[in-house]
């Protein structure tokens, strides 16, 4: 009973406490702050990885795509490899199969993309995605990214009749394409002039047997179709260099099969920038050019072909393993072909992140060390302050341990006391960060958090239960393992000399 | 009732060794109220501690009602300072952060585990209450040591020592930090425990003008007693203030 009412006298009277209290409270409070903005940046990050990756990502290495042999064929009657369409039937009538949501064909290549900009050729190498817009939006992480069709229900390449009429005017002087995809029910306009009016490419790259382009929609990325610059007053600006309706031009190799295998020839097709895809991540903004799947397949000589398969699971976390296993029977590593999980598309980044996550917890939890030895110091001077009352509860017949557990208790209770008050100090930063950081903006003069360089409007946070009670646990243990040796040193003190201590 | 045989106690620091104690032998008999005097050095505040088991001897026995204490156990030590035997020091020793009444409920509190003081607290209360009101400190309840006057602060220090009624108080040099005055009034408050309560009491002093309240005296001199006799038998000046005991 004495020391219950010590430790809260003491609590209550001993002022040198207040900065232990104050010590954890801001070890608590600097961990949780901590934790939370990386979490909201880590999650956030493994949502744009995620993003435009499928959950289950199926690649060949074959310039051509895949060849999955038809299991009809014969040597006597020889069948065409498997259409993409016949390859996802196989896999939903797989022990798969009804663990996948959605299947999604692509062709993914590498190309130089070419645009005028203010009188300038401007070339950009990127990777070109063929879709088909309907299933690549069932699959998810599209349709959610585009600009102008954000979260549609059917995206196209269609172009707005703003699109149109941009396209019209830079084509002022020049025939605008016969195939210009138009949006439904949007009457033909009749300034559209006739793709035979559009001149010629360069012949120096086209080949006779090459199939004459055609202009079609293209939704390249945000960082692609725009610049940011800072203005004199510190401003940043974005501005379109690609405006929908431009015209672009790709330019990638051929995978025609010949007599002596793949012929790998620069092919080129233009297109009309009919959206934008912006996904906030620069690796996918800046690289990314999406094209229908069926244009791009005629481009490069591979109608009936691709390069990928992009699924979505029902439910990724328990059947990932599983698919992937039942995937990699149809097709096999050996065939040049691999299977695996956004996860593993992107292991090393999210490996980077979490190795980064624990060393900085590492290093804050520094910070409550330093309130433990705070606290060591202090019980100390403590200690020495009360060998006289100790000496005194010793005559009145109190034992070494209770007069220990007044001090490991007095530990105990600053540390829950700073705690709770570091938890509540640190999940009002948390909750109030961005207009913390707008304060501290608005006093430094310069921007504590660049938008421009973070690419997200706001900082990111997310507290994690799980992670709060850790560190108010750690942050405890702490606290009464410093407070053990003090504690120690007074339960062994000789009344007698106790009694005596000046 | 507390018997002494043949008690030694050294205090060694580094490589210098004190004598104080060269096998001491007293008896205290139940009921009486003791004094022990001598010169600073003699061994009169080792003795009380060896008596009340807060310190160790390094050899001879301590016999309370024939049971050797010396050599008990920590725990059952521990019980004895709280239950049988009540201190009252020079210095008076209260606890700053509690006031009176807490101070005086310590022992109660040591003793009693949380559930057992939680069942039993309105009796102690009322035991520190009426020991309080007892010692003339019924208005300074409330009252935190540095708020009392030293007299004030050994009374509220008597009232601690008789809370669990133990059978023997021992008073290391009670009046030492009193004016005259004052240190009669705590003599003579000690007087009317023994008196009324039958407590046995020890009081070691340098104050020859006090142990006239007491039954008997006994002197020591570097570490063993030299003389025991009576209290009246004493010579001493005359004590106006011990008049009324």
């Amino acid at each position: 009973m004495y020391k219950l009412l010590l430790c809260l006298r003491y609590l209550r009277t001993r002022y040198l406490a207040f900065i232990c209290i104050v010590s954890v409270m801001l070890g608590v409070a600097t961990l949780i702050v901590v934790n939370a903005v990386m979490s909201g940046f880590s999650t956030k990050l493994k949502d744009r990885l995620h993003g435009v990756l499928s959950d289950v990502i199926v690649e060949t290495d074959r310039m051509d795509g895949f060849e999955i042999p038809n299991p009809d064929s014969t040597s006597d009657n020889p069948l065409p490899p498997l259409t993409p369409e016949q390859v996802a039937a196989r896999i939903m009538a797989s022990p798969a199969g009804d663990r996948i949501e959605a299947i999604s064909p692509t062709i993914e290549v590498f190309a130089i993309l070419q645009f005028e900009f203010q009188g300038q050729t401007m070339t950009k190498p990127v990777k070109l995605i063929g879709v088909n817009p309907e299933s690549r939006a069932a699959v998810g992480g599209f349709s959610e990214f585009l600009e102008r069709q954000k979260d549609a229900p059917n995206v196209t390449f269609d172009l707005t009749p703003e699109a149109r009429r941009q396209h019209e005017l830079n084509m002022l002087g020049a025939a605008p394409p016969e195939n210009v995809l138009v949006m439904p029910n949007v009457p033909q306009q009749p300034l559209v002039r006739k793709i035979d009016d559009l001149p010629d490419p360069d012949d120096g790259v086209m080949k006779a047997e090459m199939p004459r382009p055609r202009v079609y929609g293209a939704i390249p990325g945000y960082t692609i179709a725009h610049f940011r610059y800072r203005k004199s007053d510190g401003e940043v600006v974005t501005e379109a260099a690609l405006r929908p309706g431009d015209r672009i031009d790709l330019t990638t190799v051929s995978a025609f099969q010949t007599d002596r295998g793949v012929s790998v020839k620069p092919v080129s097709g233009s297109f009309l920038v009919a959206d934008y895809i912006k996904t906030e991540m620069s690796e996918y903004d800046q690289s990314l050019v999406y094209v229908p799947l069926d244009h791009l397949q005629r481009i490069r000589g591979m109608e009936g072909r691709c390069t990928h398969f992009q699924l979505k699971l029902k439910d990724y976390e328990q059947d990932k393993e599983f698919v992937v296993r039942e995937l990699e029977n149809i097709f096999p590593p050996q065939g040049g072909s691999r299977v695996a999980t956004w996860e593993q598309m992107q292991g090393s980044l999210l490996a980077a992140i979490e190795v980064e996550r624990s060393i900085l917890n590492l290093l804050l939890f520094m910070i409550v060390g330093v309130a433990g030895f705070s606290i060591l110091a202090i019980f100390t001077m403590i200690v020495s302050e009360k060998y006289r009352d100790i000496g005194v509860m010793k005559s009145l017949g109190a034992s070494n341990n209770g007069v220990m557990s007044i001090f490991v208790g007095y530990g105990l209770l600053l540390g829950v006391v700073g705690c709770v008050l570091g938890t509540v100090l640190g999940l009002w930063i948390t909750a109030n960060i961005n207009e913390i950081e707008q304060f501290l903006t608005y006093v430094r003069g310069r921007q504590i958090f660049p938008r421009d360089v973070y690419y997200f409007k706001e900082i990111p946070t997310n507290v994690e239960a799980l992670n709060v009670v850790v560190v108010n646990l750690g942050a405890v243990t702490t606290a009464v393992l410093f407070s053990v040796l003090p504690a120690w040193r007074a339960a062994r003190l000789h009344p007698v000399r106790a009694l005596r201590f000046e | 009732m507390l018997i002494a045989e043949n008690l030694q106690k050294t205090y060694r620091r580094h490589a210098v060794a004190v004598r104080v104690l060269s096998g001491l032998n007293l008896e205290v008999q139940t009921g009486e109220f003791l004094s022990i005097v001598g010169a600073s050095g003699s061994g009169k505040s080792t003795l009380l501690h060896l008596l009340g088991t807060l310190d160790e001897p390094d050899a001879g026995r301590i016999l309370l009602d024939g049971r050797r204490i010396d050599d008990l156990p920590g725990r059952e030590r521990d019980a004895l300072r709280n239950k049988t035997f009540g201190y009252i020091f020079q210095f008076y020793h209260l606890l700053p952060e509690l006031n009176a009444l807490d101070n005086v409920l310590m022992p109660a509190y040591i003793g009693q585990s949380v559930v057992g003081w939680w069942k039993t607290r309105s009796q102690w209360r009322r035991r520190a209450e009426q020991l309080l009101d007892r010692v003339g400190l019924g208005h300074r309840m409330k009252h935190r040591p540095r708020e009392m006057s030293g007299g004030e602060m050994q009374r509220a220090a008597v009232a601690r020592a008789l809370l669990t009624q133990p059978r023997v108080l021992l008073a290391d040099e009670p009046t030492g930090n009193l004016d005259a005055a004052t240190g009669g009034e705590i003599v003579k408050l000690l007087r009317e425990i023994n008196r009324d309560d039958g407590v046995t009491i020890v009081m070691v002093t340098h104050n020859l003008e006090i142990v006239s309240a007491t039954d008997r005296v006994v002197r020591m001199v570097n570490g063993v007693v030299t003389d025991d006799t009576s209290a009246t038998k004493v010579p001493h000046f005359p004590a106006p203030l011990l008049a009324a005991v």
